[in-house]
């Protein structure tokens, strides 16, 4: 979208700061936007053929997760080589099963890669929205692969539990299993660490929280207060207003609104600088990935206390399955949340932090709406939605001007940017 | 393609309990209501009713929900009854496996047992989505159940494909191993294995093809379904062939017949996979030719009235109902009601069912 100057960005020198204090419980303040109707009515409609459903704007986004995720592949192949070295001399099968699962996590981390990557293509005809739903189904494959391998893990217990000749080493499998714990703690601190030190223009922090879905389209980014602004670029806008902050990186402090909650406090005071925005929503794949050897290191502590229990008192190997049985569907909870996005996603659902019943109470009282119907909010990826319905309108009224009253509404509001709207006269 | 629904296709003898669900998706003023409401224009556009009903019963407890699957077995049509039927014979068949293995300490009876069970929790899923396709559209699905149908048979693909690979490394390990002795015992299971996998695929035999048209949704998940019990049954008999062929002598029997299998299985499920793929990633329909969209573009555009065609982006629901969007500017003070239901009919010949039109004025 284009960017709207106003006369409060032409020195840029200006220090402006805003501190407000925002309760933490109550709606946040709706600002109106400083529109600027435009007659040729290239508000409403994108330009070009693929909008911004080509990605090029969260290429930043994009190419750091891709950068973890690929030092994670690096070092998973390396610990994996340093394994199955090791299992061979010492001869012994648990360590190259260790370097096995080690192995499915270079697949899953294949997986999640190269759905980052595909997902940048550019849109073609027969292709029209994007790439965008390579993502979901790379991150679907992956957790059905964490489900199988927590099977397999099942499985293999209960061999160990059928096998029960003396085969069962526990110092061993402790200690196997202590490595691989180390390796995916690393793994996992190197994947869930949202913090913004990996954006080339090193701007202040972005804070990462635990699950991968985000309340932040309704109401939880920053916003704009005449002068401070941010750029939203997750969506494609460009609201409003841009300082140059060439010398001073303080130059602009906000107090920023963060919904989720987060072991800071609730007011934060953010620096930005140029054109970054906070992303406090974890790209679907890199956190499959990162469930991926969450997962791993709670079954690495579940072989390990089964592993120490077997060594210290041999005869109670049922001990190893119960573990293994517990931990295992200790993994399976951990994905059901993404598992339900990901469900959601593929059902062309509304997505969660849409609340459509507001949303058509919004248009319905709109002077000129008599009805809205065919209502149908759907997302693309789990960042990414879309809106078509049907309004009808008084015979008198003026269609342009609702359209635009309702297309602005909607994205003012609800920041669903890809927007169509039939207008129909009763 | 309202004509094409109605094409006899091959003859099977399933009954449509509630009516001839094949024009369920031919053309009709509303996808949520089939009846249209009655309207003084008889414009077909204005028929479409209301937004969705709030006071639909949304069964948000899984208990609930598992309660109306079962009931929509029990009254469910005929292919749900005997998918029901083949993955209850599944399961207790497996929990005796993985007794007998667990009692009798034979590993081998014990990862059947595994497999077969993970294969029933896909069977079972794709059974949930043909009991829950049936239910209407609601307020957070705003497009209806049907979808979830593709995605059981896009899961049973993936499941057959993770098969058709851990068949592949099965065979490298025999190949690599050379201990060819331990799939003897495994005979007798192989053999029931194979007989319900086969009385499944008399089941679903009119699907029992590679390349399939899908017209309905749940044309996918029944295909999805027959190519697993298919798979399933060609695994059973290959290693029922490996163990004869080492009987007679034959050296390396299991490689060659695991990997044949898997390549068998391999080539069996592909083409279920990049369609139902094609469909969850939102490509466009595939049984319109993209040229067909160009034609339509054009003819739009080629009306005096308007100006320009843009963002036309259509996408599949499921097999047979396609949903689209474009926009259009037009000029000032035209009639916007024969554009729309002229857009509307010229996209409605293609087989696009649910079109939202959006008119600029310049």
């Amino acid at each position: 979208m284009e960017r709207k100057n106003s006369p409060a960005s032409a020195s840029p020198s200006q220090v402006i700061e805003v501190n407000i204090d925002i309760d933490p419980d109550a709606d946040p303040p709706t600002i109106p936007p400083i529109t600027n109707p435009s007659p040729t009515g290239d508000s409403k409609a994108c330009r070009g053929g693929t909008c911004d459903l080509s990605y090029t704007k969260d290429s930043h986004e994009r190419f750091a997760s891709m950068r973890k995720l690929i030092i994670a592949v690096v070092l998973c192949i390396i610990f994996m080589t340093v394994e199955v070295i090791g299992g061979i001399k010492a001869n012994s099968l648990a360590i190259l099963t260790d370097a096995a699962h080690l192995l499915s996590d270079v697949a899953a981390f294949m997986i999640s890669l190269f759905s980052l990557w595909a997902a940048g293509w550019e849109a073609t005809p027969r292709q029209s929205y994007g790439f965008f739903r390579i993502e979901i189904l790379g991150a679907l494959v992956s957790i059905q692969m964490i489900w199988l391998l927590a099977g397999i893990l099942v499985y293999e217990a209960i061999v160990r539990l059928i096998h029960d000749n003396g085969e069962v080493k526990g110092f061993l499998m402790f200690a196997v299993s202590a490595f691989g714990l180390v390796v995916n703690i690393v793994m996992a601190v190197l994947l869930g660490h949202d913090h913004g030190h990996s954006h080339s223009h090193g701007h202040g922090h972005e804070h990462g929280h635990g699950h991968g879905h985000s309340h932040e389209h309704g109401h939880g980014h920053s916003h704009e207060h005449g002068h401070g602004h941010d750029h939203s670029d997750e969506h494609g806008h460009a609201h409003g207003h841009e300082h140059e902050h060439d010398h001073d990186h303080d130059a602009n402090t906000m107090t920023t609104y963060f919904h989720h909650d987060h072991h800071h406090n609730k007011d934060v005071k953010e620096q930005l600088i140029k054109k970054e925005k906070k992303k406090s929503k974890r790209n679907v794949n890199v956190h499959s990935a990162y469930l991926h050897v969450l997962g791993d290191s709670i079954q690495s502590i579940g072989v390990m206390i089964g592993g120490a229990i077997i060594w210290y008192k041999p005869e109670w190997k049922i001990i190893d399955l119960i573990c293994t049985l517990i931990f295992s569907v200790i993994v399976l909870f951990t994905t059901i949340k993404m598992l339900r996005n990901i469900l959601e996603v593929l059902m062309e659902s509304t997505p969660r932090e849409i609340d459509a019943t507001q949303l058509e109470k919004g248009l319905c009282t709109m002077d000129g709406v008599v009805a809205v119907h065919e209502l149908h909010i759907w997302a693309i990826t789990v960042g990414k939605v879309l809106l078509a319905c049907h309004v009808t309108i008084a015979p008198d009224a003026d269609a342009d001007v609702i359209l635009d009253q309702v297309i602005g509404y909607i994205k003012r509001d609800f920041n669903i940017s890809h927007v169509t709207i039939q207008i129909e006269r009763q | 393609m309202g004509m094409q629904q109605k094409k006899e296709k091959e003859s099977f003898s399933y009954q449509f309990p509630d009516g001839d669900r094949r024009l369920a998706f031919s053309r009709q003023p509303s996808f949520l209501y089939p009846s249209p409401s009655p309207s003084p224009s008889p414009n077909p556009l204005m028929q479409r009713s209301h937004s969705f009903t709030r006071s639909d019963s949304k069964d948000s407890t899984s208990i609930l929900l598992m309660l109306a699957a079962l009931r929509a077995v029990a009254n469910g049509s005929r292919p749900i009854k005997r998918l029901a039927l083949m993955i209850s014979l599944n399961v207790a068949y497996s929990m005796i496996e993985l007794l007998f293995g667990l009692f009798t300490g034979r590993v081998g009876l014990v990862s059947d047992a595994f497999h077969l069970t993970f294969g029933c929790g896909i069977l079972t899923f794709s059974l949930f989505a043909m009991a829950m396709s049936r239910r209407k559209p609601d307020e957070t699905y705003t497009y209806g159940y049907k979808r979830l149908e593709v995605l059981a048979a896009f899961t049973n693909a993936l499941f057959l494909l993770f098969l058709s690979f851990s068949l592949a490394v099965e065979a490298l390990h025999a190949f690599m191993q050379d201990e060819s002795e331990h799939k003897h015992y495994l005979i007798v299971s192989a053999v029931t294995n194979l007989l319900v996998n086969l009385l499944g695929v008399w089941f679903f035999r009119s699907y029992a093809r590679v390349n399939i048209v899908y017209w309905k949704p749940e044309d996918m998940n029944y295909h999805s379904v027959c190519l697993h019990v298919l798979a399933d049954s060609i695994r059973s008999a290959g290693l029922i062939l490996a163990s004869w062929f080492l009987t007679l002598g034959v050296e390396n029997a299991e490689v060659l017949c695991l990997g044949i299998v898997s390549v068998a299985v391999f080539m069996l499920v592909l083409p279920l996979f990049k369609a139902t793929g094609s469909i969850l990633l939102q490509i466009s329909p595939s049984n319109i030719h993209p040229s067909a969209f160009n034609k339509c573009s054009r003819q739009i555009a080629a009306l005096e009235e308007v100006l320009e065609v843009s963002q036309a982006r259509f996408w599949e629901l499921v097999p047979g109902y396609s949903v689209g969007s474009v926009s259009i500017k037009v000029k000032n003070g035209v009639n916007e009601d024969q554009i729309l239901q002229h857009v509307n009919g010229l996209y409605n010949d293609l087989g696009i069912q649910d079109l939202t039109v959006q008119i600029d004025y310049m």
